[in-house]
């Protein structure tokens, strides 16, 4: 019995060792350890021993059920490792193939480079108001001090809807607006879409400001100057050259040009900032004393500072862009690019 | 503006490089917005002397010649087509290596057979002037091989000046002169003017009368008899063109050159033509008809001032003059007039006509009362000089009210204040002194300012303080953050909830478009909206750009149907693209006459579903694709209580494919295909989904989104169900149903399957959903799952005409 046994075991071994697939082993162990298996086959004899020879037989029954069990085990651990690498070795995709991907969209870069400024602000302070496109003269002109009959209403050409009502020119009116509405201190952005007859490859009829006014107690040119050099840095990098330069505006006194050092040639003169080696971005100024009357501020106790600039430009300077009408022209082409 | 270097060191000494001037003026408000080298850098092109002038060989119409170039060297062989020139003459040699205008280069050459070393040149080919017809010969006293440039002195500098419109004191030369003495403290130096005056008593020639002093305060004038006409020197003609003025005579060109140098526009008029030999300043008759001397008609209205003789206008006052009076061949006799317009009154008139001169744009912006008789000193006495005329004795000057300069209060401490400097009295006296301002200190750090009548920008503190810190320079003002309350004010729901709903947009695969807020008149008709549809009535433009631009929208559709064609012409067929902008409606209740501005969102969907691609699902985009947009975005706003409405439908959509979306009673938009008519109207010819939103109702429906569910921490089962339903069911009955079923355990239900045609019954569809069970506290058994699945089989038995498959 016990050399049937371990014959048994022999031949198993031998034939586990040869047999190279799943199926196979799984034959093998139909064949040795099922339940009509050659194991059981011989274990159903063990009622045929006598008691003294049952234990003994018994434990090499047991024993040799071990072994053929574990090296089953082993054998088919083997085997699935092998079948492994071998689906490893021949499984291969093309990786240069493009991926699958869902439609994206895009923000306008107005959009984005409004937000930009917005939330630069917003971290000093600044609320954001908003006002009508379709505007009253005397929001966007008579109350920011340019009179009619006057040339200053020259540097914005204006469309009209009726005698007094208008496209607004600018963002500016959002600062009467404000002013008449709440009293000092006042920190507010206006951001917005603003319109003058006007069209070329500079100009659009139809663009973007946004507008900034500051006004409280003891407020000074130094201070929209540190402020405007904080925002550009911001926006531009801090390394960026600011420079200020005299200018005119109805509604500020002094006023100021903001030129920031040119992006593209980083101040050594290119096309883009026409050799000068400075690009104007910015429009700004202490509030002059006639606006204050015009929205009922005390001009000796408050003092403050306005700035506009015109998002297309930073937009332009931003990307690249040399053209303001391919913000317009809503070509997909090129707006999936924001 | 334009002035030249040249012309500008006649009234200030200035040696500083030209690029260093540049700067100088755009740091002072004067913005240099283009600086250009006259005559120089082409120091290659010089003196040279024809030495013999032989026939070209080989051709007729040329000619070779032996050329001394100064140089001391051999003589230069030089082939030449000109004809107006002879051995001995002294002409403009460009060398080979010269680069003339137009970057052309100078090589050595063989024409026709001969080589040539040079070339004669020609003003034009110089750019000195339009003549082309021969080479340049010069006089004989210039220096053989010098630069030609040098020799004829003509190198300067001109520099653009984009003046601001309260700068008039800088309309000339003497004023940016000005402003340069200023800034460099120096004094300008106003040369001495001395007018020879050898005719007759002016008094007994001429008669001035104003018969409105309040639009012309001050008129001056001189006569010069015994002019001759003539083209004017050279000097006088270069220092024009610089300016881009067209020389015309030595008389209007005169009147030009001191209009450029003085900034004072004067008027020539010839004296034999004025009737009665006087002149009368006075209003138009209403309706009267004035020829203009650009040969235009002009009607006047009474508010329109003119310039009249005994008999008739003979000048529109400050902007043009007449041609019946204007300067011609014929002139020997001239009256020149410098006179003071009200400045309101010359832009009324000078709009109204659409006329905009050299003149009307100076008198607009304000003249210097004061100066104006050294324009006209300066004026006739060249006038006499370069026409051989004799001036007049006197000067007639009718100033029936002078106006005496202004005093301005300065306070040192104000000036401070605004600006932010640390400046002392001293300081600021002398900057004062510096501007030509006459300065007292009334008691310590308070001003009182009297400013020259020139300056007509400055009339109050603030401007006075501009002056000081515009002349200190800017860049001395410290840069400072400001010590200020502290403010907090978050922006409003509108624009976060705009922002988010954007980015929620673009993550569905849509690109932000923005379109003019102007549209065509006729996109109504295109987007079929009926005659008495309250969108035909947009706000139009009284001055429109074009008439495609000429409304203001109503509604976005018609702006995304342009971009959709515009871009479907580049062939890009796959369109998702969002607009979220206002759109402008009459009220009739605002105030101001100021139409209602809501913000709208609307979206335009066409073509493919998915990118295309070889492993990409294939399919179109579809209603549902955009009704899966709408229904995320009311997600985001938690907005409850959506239904989708069949009916009413704005014309544009397509009568079946198309939903109106209310929360409640509320409209919030709607969406869906658009009209094939539509479509056609813009030759589009792929169907279009369109979606339109009232961006603040759905402000105005969201909700927070309240406290958030803790899941279940046991799994849920799910059970399906298909069934048989008749086609005109709507699937939300069905989804209501299930959910109608009062139960905690009943979790959620899917619509997964729906199915039409094959063999399903005509009439009929099939259905499939799945929902899905669970607890909080368990994991349901099978038994409570089937019990549950079969009171929701039971309710939709009840309530649906259904059967289960």
């Amino acid at each position: 019995m016990k050399e049937k046994l371990e014959g048994l075991l022999k031949d198993a071994l031998a034939e586990l060792a040869a047999a190279s697939t799943e199926a196979g082993l799984q034959e093998l162990r139909v064949k040795y350890l099922g339940k009509k298996g050659e194991l059981t086959a011989v274990m159903k004899g063990l009622g045929g021993l006598t008691p003294e020879e049952r234990p003994v037989i018994g434990q090499v029954v047991n024993t040799v059920k071990g072994q053929l069990e574990e090296a089953f085990d082993s054998r088919a651990s083997l085997i699935r490792e092998q079948v492994k690498n071998e689906r490893l070795a021949n499984e291969r995709i093309d990786v240069t193939l493009p991926g699958r991907r869902s439609v994206t969209g895009s923000k306008h870069p107005i959009t984005l480079v409004t937000e930009e400024i917005c939330s630069i602000f917003s971290a000093l302070g600044f609320g954001v108001a908003e006002g009508p496109e379709i505007e009253h003269d005397f929001y966007n002109f008579e109350a920011l001090n340019f009179p009619k009959d006057h040339p200053a209403r020259d540097m914005q050409d204006t469309f009209f809807v009726a005698e007094n009502v208008l496209l607004r020119t600018h963002t500016s009116p959002v600062q009467v607006r404000t002013m008449l509405k709440q009293p000092p201190p006042v920190r507010i952005i206006a951001p917005g879409t603003v319109y003058r007859c006007d069209s070329d490859a500079t100009h659009s009829p139809m663009f973007h400001q946004v507008e900034g006014l500051m006004v409280d107690k003891g407020i000074t040119f130094g201070d929209l100057k540190g402020i405007l050099t904080l925002f550009t840095s911001q926006l531009f990098g801090s390394d960026i050259g600011v420079r200020l330069r005299p200018s005119f505006f109805p509604f500020t006194e002094p006023s100021a040009e903001v030129d920031i050092a040119c992006v593209i040639c980083r101040g050594k003169g290119c096309r883009v900032c026409k050799e000068t080696g400075w690009l104007e971005i910015l429009g700004a100024g202490m509030v002059d004393p006639e606006v204050y009357r015009h929205v009922g501020y005390d001009a000796e106790q408050y003092t403050g500072f306005a700035f506009g600039m015109g998002i297309e430009r930073i937009a332009m300077l931003k990307y690249g862009i040399a053209d303001m009408r391919l913000l317009f022209e809503n070509d997909l082409r090129f707006l999936k690019q924001f | 503006m334009i002035v030249t270097y040249n012309w500008i060191k006649e009234f200030v000494d200035c040696d500083l490089p030209a690029a260093e001037l540049s700067h100088l003026l755009t740091m002072l408000g004067l913005e240099v917005e283009r600086m250009e080298e006259v005559g120089g850098g082409m120091d290659d092109v010089v003196v040279a002397q024809v030495v013999e002038r032989n026939l070209h060989p080989n051709a007729d119409k040329l000619s070779l010649c032996k050329v001394d170039d100064g140089s001391g060297g051999e003589l230069l062989s030089i082939v030449c087509g000109a004809q107006n020139f002879k051995a001995g003459d002294k002409v403009a040699l460009a060398k080979i290596g010269a680069t003339l205008p137009g970057d052309f280069k100078i090589k050595r050459s063989k024409i026709r057979g001969e080589e040539s070393f040079g070339m004669l040149c020609s003003e034009r080919e110089l750019a000195l002037s339009e003549e082309s017809s021969g080479i340049m010969i010069l006089p004989e006293d210039f220096k053989l091989g010098m630069p030609l440039f040098d020799a004829l002195g003509t190198k300067d500098v001109i520099f653009e000046i984009g003046l601001t419109p309260n700068r008039a004191d800088c309309l000339s030369v003497v004023g940016v002169a000005r402003e340069i003495a200023a800034k460099l403290g120096k004094k300008v130096h106003y040369p001495g003017l001395e007018v020879n005056e050898t005719g007759a008593p002016i008094a007994s020639i001429a008669q001035v009368a104003i018969n409105a002093p309040d639009l012309c305060p001050r008129y001056t004038a001189r006569h010069i008899t015994g002019c001759t006409l003539a083209p004017s020197p050279t000097w006088l003609a270069n220092r024009l063109r610089d300016a881009g003025i067209r020389s015309i005579n030595n008389i209007v060109d005169v009147t030009n050159y001191v209009l450029l140098e003085y900034g004072h526009p004067l008027h020539a008029f010839d004296f034999k033509l004025l009737s009665g030999g006087k002149i009368v300043v006075a209003a138009a008759g209403e309706g009267e008809q004035f020829h203009t001397l650009d040969g235009q008609e002009r009607t006047l209205s009474a508010s329109d001032l003119t310039i009249r003789d005994g008999e008739k206008a003979v000048a529109l006052a400050g902007i043009m003059g007449g041609g019946n009076s204007e300067i011609n061949d014929a002139t020997t006799e001239v009256l020149l007039e410098s006179a003071y317009f009200n400045p309101s009154a010359i832009r009324r008139t000078s709009k109204r006509l659409g006329i905009h001169t050299e003149s009307s744009h100076r008198f607009e912006r304000g003249t210097d009362v004061a100066g104006l008789t050294r324009a006209l000193d300066r004026a006739a006495q060249l006038i006499a000089e370069l026409s051989g005329g004799k001036i007049a004795k006197g000067v007639i000057d009718v100033y029936p009210e002078p106006i005496a300069p202004r005093t301005i209060p300065a306070r040192l401490a104000r000036i401070n204040a605004v600006s932010g400097l640390s400046l002392t009295a001293a300081e600021v006296q002398e900057m004062f002194e510096r501007l030509e301002f006459q300065v007292t200190e009334t008691e310590p750090g308070v001003f009182k300012v009297q400013v020259p009548l020139f300056r007509v920008d400055l009339e109050r503190e603030i401007d006075l303080v501009e002056e000081v810190v515009r002349l200190n320079g800017f860049e001395k003002v410290q840069a400072t953050l400001p010590q200020a309350s502290v403010l907090s004010d978050l922006p409003s729901p509108q624009l976060r909830l705009g922002s988010r709903i954007k980015d929620l947009l673009v993550s569905h695969g849509l690109s932000e478009v923005i379109n003019y807020s102007f549209v065509a008149p006729t996109s109504c008709e295109k987007i079929l909206l009926a005659e008495d549809d309250f969108r035909r009535k947009g706000v139009p433009l009284l001055n429109p750009i074009s008439d495609e631009l000429s409304v203001m929208r109503t509604t976005l559709l018609p702006g995304l149907l342009e971009t959709a064609v515009k871009n479907i012409n580049f062939r890009t067929l796959d369109l998702r693209i969002f607009e979220m902008r206002r759109i402008y409606i009459p009220s009739e209740t605002n105030d101001l006459g100021l139409p209602d501005e809501p913000m709208c969102l609307a979206a335009l969907f066409t073509g493919r579903r998915d990118p295309e691609g070889w492993n990409q699902a294939k399919g179109n985009i579809d209603f549902f694709d955009v009704k899966g947009v709408v229904e995320s975005i009311l997600e985001e706003l938690n907005i409850g209580g959506v239904n989708y409405v069949a009916d009413e439908l704005d014309p544009y959509f397509h009568p079946g494919k198309a939903c109106r979306v209310k929360s409640g009673n509320r409209e919030l938009g709607s969406f869906g295909e658009l009209h094939p008519s539509v479509q056609e109207n813009y030759g589009i010819d792929q169907p279009l989904y369109y979606l339109e939103l009232n961006f603040e109702k759905l402000i105005g429906c969201r909700k927070d989104m309240g406290s958030a569910q803790v899941p279940s921490r046991f799994p849920s089962t799910f059970r399906d169900i298909a069934m048989l339903l008749p086609d005109t069911t709507p699937a939300a009955e069905i989804l209501a149903s299930v959910k109608s079923v009062k139960a905690d355990e009943l979790e959620g239900v899917e619509l997964f399957d729906l199915y039409t045609g094959g063999n399903i019954p005509k009439g009929e569809k099939s259905i499939a959903i799945r929902v899905r069970y669970g607890s909080k506290e368990r994991t349901l058994t099978d038994d409570e799952v089937t019990k549950l699945h079969q009171r929701v089989i039971a309710t939709l038995q009840k309530k649906l005409n259904v059967s289960f498959r």
